[in-house]
């Protein structure tokens, strides 16, 4: 029973990470329909910007979140307008697989080169300090990161709701033809989109980082996850992604601690494969598509 | 009648030339095949080398690249061998097992290189030592040590470490088993990478473990795509055993070792088959204070007492520049390569392919990873040695006619 909770722990606070990575992907996927497989990418780029800080500056790397996502949202915007804006209306859900994957390759050529190959992590003093409560440990750094992950998606969140541009997005995402119609600039939209996804995936590498060793091939393990999260929650779905990457979280975490680490991963796919039998368009797919 | 003889005379000629240039073809087509340089020949000696400079092994490519360079300095800095200036001829196979025999069939039939060094990893040794034998040279090989490669049973492939690689984890084993029984370890947790080189050096522990009592409590295999060792740990924490065993590369054993730390678990002796016995990447991996009495097994380090450790770790310092425990074992795997070459060749007056073939088939040969010998397979006869992380240096401590420190146990407290 001692090792099964500790399990739905470590569980939940994993998942909040996930989250984080995955509201940014299912964002972009809101607002554009690309499917965005330099997510991973971005993640681990992020956690490379964030180890640099750290290595090179001191910089702690809770603190570094205020430097890389605005960084990485500037990167994002510009991408977006430089590889995503100038491909066919028509064609983009299938060629942005095509355009991402290259970025993604892209991304992780220059920090093979810039890096080279060998794990890395981010280890300040506190990172592997943890609090006993009623006789569970509660690890800080992943404690923090689960509140970070609160905290950006909350943020997220008032953009979405309160600002003039968080009512285009949705409006975007609901009927991108009528917003256009109503005034919108979609290509603008499309670009902050893209830009806050890449910055959402920043904030979660700060504190991948301190939770995992990574190299610049890190990104192909998150991006299955990631897409495996975004579908569970139903595509464009934010609210979606987080429970479904709690959902991942926790599943994974109790299976390899009560059962065995080769069935860990696998649950969550039969998980995901019943949902998709049985609610094609995920767990919050059609409900909360147009609110986000 | 005259333009007749000397028709004749042309035709014997004719004859003659094409005879002798069949001869010297033949001769030189032998030579070429056997890499041969028995005859005084002041030509550079051409040691053809693939390896993995870009793509997956890359780190690893480079770091035996460091290893075969710094050798030939240092043999072309003594006059060679057999008064012939080691030339390398180092080609990229970014990690690619196709790419591998690509580059040794044209080293060896293009470039006519005379001896072929080995490159990283077992996956690119099989098929690159199979060109080598149909050749006919000898493949000195560090960084293949897998079964697939001892399974092709070739007579002429050499690897130069003292066991095979699943055999890492015998030495700890060793150790355990020569404690008292009332002082050895009641039951066992084993945590293992599903890994070719990782899972088996722990299954060969756990085997003899079993076979002497020490109970298994906790027995779980792993992807290789786990990044997160917590919930792993939670279950081996959880079945409360007095020794863990980690099947482990080097990314894995560091996110057991910090998952233990968070999770306030200690066990009373920790072997990680890889990872911790890093003396660079370890202590700034997991910090230097939770390195404690932490085991593992290598065959070379930076406080390695073996002979010519000392010079190899100053001349690599002054090549490459770094500090001793940056250097990969690696690279002293690789200039171990060379030093066999020389060796042969010191003994034999020869450094053809069928004398370093026979040659090194008898005998032992000291090198930077110890004495050496192998069977008709050329998998090693050797041991590993068992490290400790003792007073924040990691210290050879069993066994015990190289140990340089008493064993520490049970292992102290995590320093959080």
């Amino acid at each position: 029973m001692h090792a099964l909770i500790q399990a739905i722990i470590l569980g939940i606070l994993t998942g909040g990470v996930y989250a984080l990575m995955a509201s940014g992907q299912t964002l972009i996927f809101g607002i554009m329909k690309v499917v965005n497989l330099a997510q991973g990418a971005f993640v681990v780029l992020g956690a490379y910007l964030t180890y640099t800080l750290f290595v090179q500056f001191g910089m702690d790397p809770f603190a570094s979140v205020l430097i890389t996502t605005p960084l990485m949202f500037l990167v994002g915007v510009g991408l977006q307008w430089a590889l995503i804006r100038p491909l066919h209306s028509d064609d983009v859900a299938q060629l942005s697989l095509l355009v991402t994957f290259a970025l993604a390759l892209g991304v992780e050529g220059i920090l093979s080169f810039a890096y080279s190959t060998t794990l890395t992590n981010i280890q300040p003093k506190y990172a592997n300090f943890s609090w006993t409560v009623v006789g569970y440990q509660v690890n800080l750094v992943r404690f923090c990161a689960f509140a970070l992950s609160l905290v950006v998606l909350a943020v997220l969140y008032l953009v979405l709701k309160r600002t003039k541009f968080g009512r285009a997005v949705r409006a975007t995402v609901q009927n991108p033809m009528s917003a256009q119609l109503l005034g919108v600039n979609a290509q603008r939209v499309s670009a902050l989109g893209f830009g806050l996804g890449a910055a959402t995936a920043a904030s979660a590498g700060s504190v991948f980082g301190m939770l995992n060793a990574f190299n610049p091939g890190s990104h192909y393990d998150l991006i299955s996850r990631l897409l495996t999260v975004v579908v569970l929650g139903g595509l464009g779905s934010i609210g979606g992604s987080v429970v479904a990457a709690l959902v991942m979280g926790v599943a994974s975490s109790v299976v390899s601690a009560m059962a065995s680490p080769i069935w860990s991963d696998f649950t969550f796919f039969i998980v995901l494969l019943l949902v998709l039998l049985l609610r094609p368009r995920g767990l919050f797919g059609a409900r909360t598509r147009g609110a986000l | 009648m005259h333009l007749h003889k000397r028709r004749g005379l042309s035709r014997a000629r004719l004859w003659g030339v094409g005879v002798l240039a069949a001869s010297t073809l033949a001769l030189s087509g032998c030579a070429a095949a056997s890499g041969t340089s028995s005859a005084a020949n002041s030509a550079p000696l051409k040691i053809g080398i693939s390896l993995s400079l870009t793509g997956d092994f890359s780190s690893s490519g480079k770091a035996a690249q460091r290893g075969y360079q710094l050798w030939a300095e240092v043999a072309n800095k003594s006059g060679g061998i057999l008064g012939r200036k080691v030339q390398l001829d180092i080609v990229d196979d970014a990690s690619s097992p196709d790419q591998v025999v690509t580059n040794y069939t044209n080293l060896i039939t293009q470039t006519k290189v005379d001896i072929v060094f080995g490159p990283f990893s077992s996956l690119l040794t099989v098929p690159a030592s199979r060109v080598a034998s149909r050749y006919g040279y000898s493949f000195i090989e560090p960084a293949g040590g897998g079964p697939s490669v001892f399974d092709q049973k070739l007579n002429n492939l050499f690897f130069v470490q003292p066991a095979e690689s699943t055999r890492g984890g015998d030495v700890f084993a060793n150790y355990i088993l020569s404690l008292p029984a009332g002082q050895r370890p009641k039951t066992a947790a084993y945590a293992k990478l599903d890994d070719p080189f990782s899972a088996p050096i722990a299954d060969n522990i756990q085997k003899r473990f079993e076979a002497a009592g020490i109970k298994t409590v906790y027995d779980q295999t792993y992807p290789s795509e786990t990044a997160d060792m917590t919930p792993i740990v939670a279950g081996i924490a959880a079945a409360k055993p007095d020794v863990v065993i980690g099947g482990t590369q080097e990314g894995d054993a560091f996110a057991q070792i910090k998952a233990m730390i968070q999770l306030k678990f200690n066990p009373k002796w920790l072997y990680e088959a890889n990872g911790s016995n890093s003396p660079g990447d370890f202590p700034a991996a997991v910090s230097l204070a939770n390195t404690a009495g932490v085991f593992g097994s290598i065959d070379w380090y930076a406080d390695s007492t073996i002979s010519g450790s000392a010079k190899f770790i100053s001349d690599y310092i002054a090549k490459f520049g770094g500090d001793a425990n940056q250097i990969d074992p690696t690279s002293a795997e690789a200039y171990s390569a060379g030093m066999l070459l020389q060796e042969v060749a010191a003994k034999t007056g020869k450094v053809d392919n069928a004398t370093i073939i026979k040659t090194l088939h008898a005998g032992t040969w000291p090198t930077l990873v110890g004495n050496l010998s192998w069977d008709a397979t050329g998998k090693p006869k050797g041991e590993y040695l068992l490290v400790q992380w003792i007073n924040g240096k990691l210290q050879t401590v069993y066994p015990a006619k190289t140990a340089q420190a008493s064993p520490i146990a049970p292992k102290p407290n995590w320093a959080g």
